[in-house]
């Protein structure tokens, strides 16, 4: 069975649970994406676009001095080196390609950490297209240099204030405005979630990451035992995944934000410490309380800072084939250091969850071919690198 | 009870025969505090409104504007659960026997769970169930619910509903559809768009079935406009405004709204 089904279903996840003012554009998106998909030329187009504007395909790269601490054989997927500076840009293209198909003459999008947002507004400049972006002014004051990338790419960036000031408020309000200027607006969504066709559109436009990594092992003659990946919505994560679920051998982790720890209320871990509910259009694990609102996220990564999940990972969650699991703020800074030191790597913080992951499995690993997604680059992240730093007083 | 007729669709057949058309204002359960929302709620009873909507306070009110979003901000500040909501209603329940609507997002009810809702709703006295974020694709985990305890399933249509979403809608829709006036959220707004009227015809011509129109409205002069061609009016933010202004002066809430209804009425006649 494939999924999602032909009501945006990923078992009892995903779904439309969206205002009805919505639901006629979701369906012109969910037509003209089907119709236009497999298209010999949108697939041309997108391709030379991904090889040549955004300089893929990324290097899957053997990290030796990693692999020897660990012994084991690790290669980073470079998504640090795709343009912008993370995985965001390969959804941004396919679904900017749509929105001038579809004869759209604005792009609005929510970001957390701000790649979403670089990545979309670079894309509306490219594009010629009009493009406001809506981040928390909690992220806003977090990750100030995407903030400007933004901006001098031509964006609009609108700060919101409700809430938690982080992305599920910018999702707010994203949705707000694109409820009411839906007539002319595309809603370009960052993440493989939100309401259906959304999960499967980025899903698809991501597995450019597995699908290299695929050919890339083939050239060396290898092929991996263990996946890891970071999970915020979770598109990094299903790009690289989802191209794998088939070879039933292949081991794959989630890697969730586990903030000051599990125990402490203070995460965006919606798998590991949520359960199951309906958020921005989709029904998916949510970080909520018992009344069923939602409960605010913490993360040092913001752009891992959201109390949901793309549904299909909820979907995976429960059929236990992939496996999800937690990396709290210090163990990332930590990865991030020993990347930085071991490898000549600045990665995301978002990214060092997953690299912070080989050592919770240091023993699993052994002797395995490993592949952990380097999603993106940690250019955007020194500020908060260094006031973690001073703040807890460790070491550099 | 099952058996018995729902109050939401004995007041339009009577309403029809009649030629009037209903105000239904709208208030959030909690806010400013849930003992004087609740003597909002008998206030608007006494002043004019014919049904009652009753916002239940999401966390995160995607389809609502600003008021209503500060509304359930205040509301939550309270700590309202499923359990004071149901209450509430109960309460109203002994002192009238005005249609309730119960108006929310999903999540707090499949967190109560749904089939334990359906039980609560009809043991306290709902009417009907207005869930902005469950459109007829979604409808059925809540409907197999409510169904059965005869509580009107609301939907909504809008400016972009299409043919083909009104003849959907209209055969889901039970009690009436809530035709929302303009493509945004909710909040009060001087002037409303001219599609309106013809919009309404196109739906009860597809369907004979009343229609209410809410989002935007804010004025006595909208009303007695819009009664020449829609069943309902819904009022939300413009009254929600009258607390926000009056948050330290309770009876002027109070004073402030029962007038505000009292000219809405009246302009409905």
């Amino acid at each position: 069975m494939k999924y999602p089904d032909s009501r945006g279903h990923f078992g009892e996840y995903g779904g439309r649970y969206i205002s009805e003012t919505l639901m006629p554009a979701i369906l012109e998106l969910e037509e003209f994406y089907k119709k236009i998909k497999n298209n010999k030329e949108f697939k041309d187009e997108l391709r030379s676009y991904l090889k040549n504007y955004a300089g893929r395909p990324t290097p899957l790269y053997y990290a030796s001095r990693l692999s020897k601490l660990y012994s084991s054989n690790i290669y980073l997927k470079r998504e640090d080196l795709n343009h912008t500076g993370s995985h965001k840009l390969n959804n941004t293209l396919g679904q900017a390609l749509l929105a001038v198909k579809m004869g759209k003459k604005r792009i609005i999008a929510e970001t957390g950490a701000g790649q979403h947002g670089v990545a979309t507004a670079t894309v509306c400049a490219l594009f010629d297209i009009e493009c406001e972006v809506f981040m928390g002014i909690k992220d806003i004051e977090r990750q100030k240099q995407n903030v400007l990338r933004m901006e001098v790419l031509g964006a609009k960036v609108t700060p919101v204030s409700a809430g938690s000031s982080t992305l599920k408020d910018a999702m707010n309000e994203a949705i707000r405005d694109w409820i009411t200027n839906v007539r002319t607006t595309y809603y370009m969504i960052g993440t493989a979630a939100g309401m259906h066709p959304y999960p499967e559109i980025v899903r698809d436009f991501q597995s450019v990451i597995g699908k290299e990594v695929l050919k890339e092992l083939k050239q060396i003659d290898k092929f991996p035992d263990i996946l890891i990946a970071c999970i915020g919505g979770g598109s990094n994560a299903i790009g690289l995944f989802h191209p794998f679920l088939k070879y039933k051998e292949v081991k794959m982790y989630g890697v969730e934000a586990g903030g000051f720890g599990l125990g402490t209320g203070k995460h965006a871990a919606s798998i590991s410490g949520g359960k199951p509910g309906v958020l921005h259009g989709n029904k998916t694990y949510l970080l909520q309380d018992e009344d069923g609102r939602i409960k605010e996220a913490h993360s040092i990564a913001a752009g891992l800072d959201y109390p949901g999940v793309g549904p299909e990972h909820s979907f995976y969650a429960d059929k236990k084939r992939i496996i999800y699991d937690t990396i709290t703020d210090k163990e990332a800074i930590e990865a991030f250091k020993l990347l930085c030191r071991l490898e000549g790597i600045i990665p995301a913080i978002e990214s060092s969850h997953a690299v912070a992951y080989l050592d919770k499995i240091k023993n699993e690993i052994k002797g395995k071919t490993v592949i952990v997604n380097l999603s993106g680059r940690g250019d955007k992240d020194m500020e908060t690198i260094a006031g973690y730093i001073s703040e807890n007083k460790i070491t550099k | 009870m099952a058996n018995n007729i729902n109050k939401i669709d004995e007041l339009f057949a009577n309403y029809k025969k009649a030629g009037k058309t209903a105000f239904i204002p709208f208030i959030s359960i909690g806010d400013p505090d849930i003992e004087t929302s609740f003597d909002i709620a008998k206030a608007l009873i006494s002043n004019g409104a014919d049904m009652i909507e009753l916002g239940y306070p999401f966390s995160d009110p995607m389809a609502d504007g600003k008021v209503i979003q500060k509304s359930y901000e205040r509301a939550l500040k309270n700590r309202v659960t499923m359990a004071d909501a149901f209450n509430f209603v109960a309460r109203l329940r002994e002192i009238s026997e005005i249609p309730v609507i119960f108006f929310t997002y999903y999540n707090p009810i499949f967190a109560y769970r749904t089939s334990e809702f359906a039980d609560s709703a009809s043991a306290a006295g709902i009417d009907g169930v207005l869930v902005v974020d469950l459109p007829p694709e979604e409808s059925f985990e809540l409907k197999q619910f409510i169904d059965k305890k005869n509580i009107d399933q609301i939907f909504l249509l809008a400016p972009t509903s299409d043919v083909s979403r009104i003849k959907l809608i209209t055969s889901y829709a039970k009690g009436f559809v809530y035709y929302v006036s303009v493509t945004g959220v909710t909040g009060a707004r001087r002037s409303l768009p001219a599609e309106m009227r013809s919009k309404v015809e196109e739906i009860k011509n597809i369907k004979d079935i009343p229609v209410g129109i809410g989002f935007g409205i804010s004025s006595p002069e909208q009303a007695e406009e819009i009664k020449n061609y829609a069943d309902a009016i819904i009022i939300g933010s413009k009254i929600i405004q009258f607390i926000e202004n009056n948050l330290n002066d309770k009876k002027n809430i109070i004073k402030s709204i029962s007038e505000f209804s009292c000219g809405i009425k009246s302009s409905l006649m």
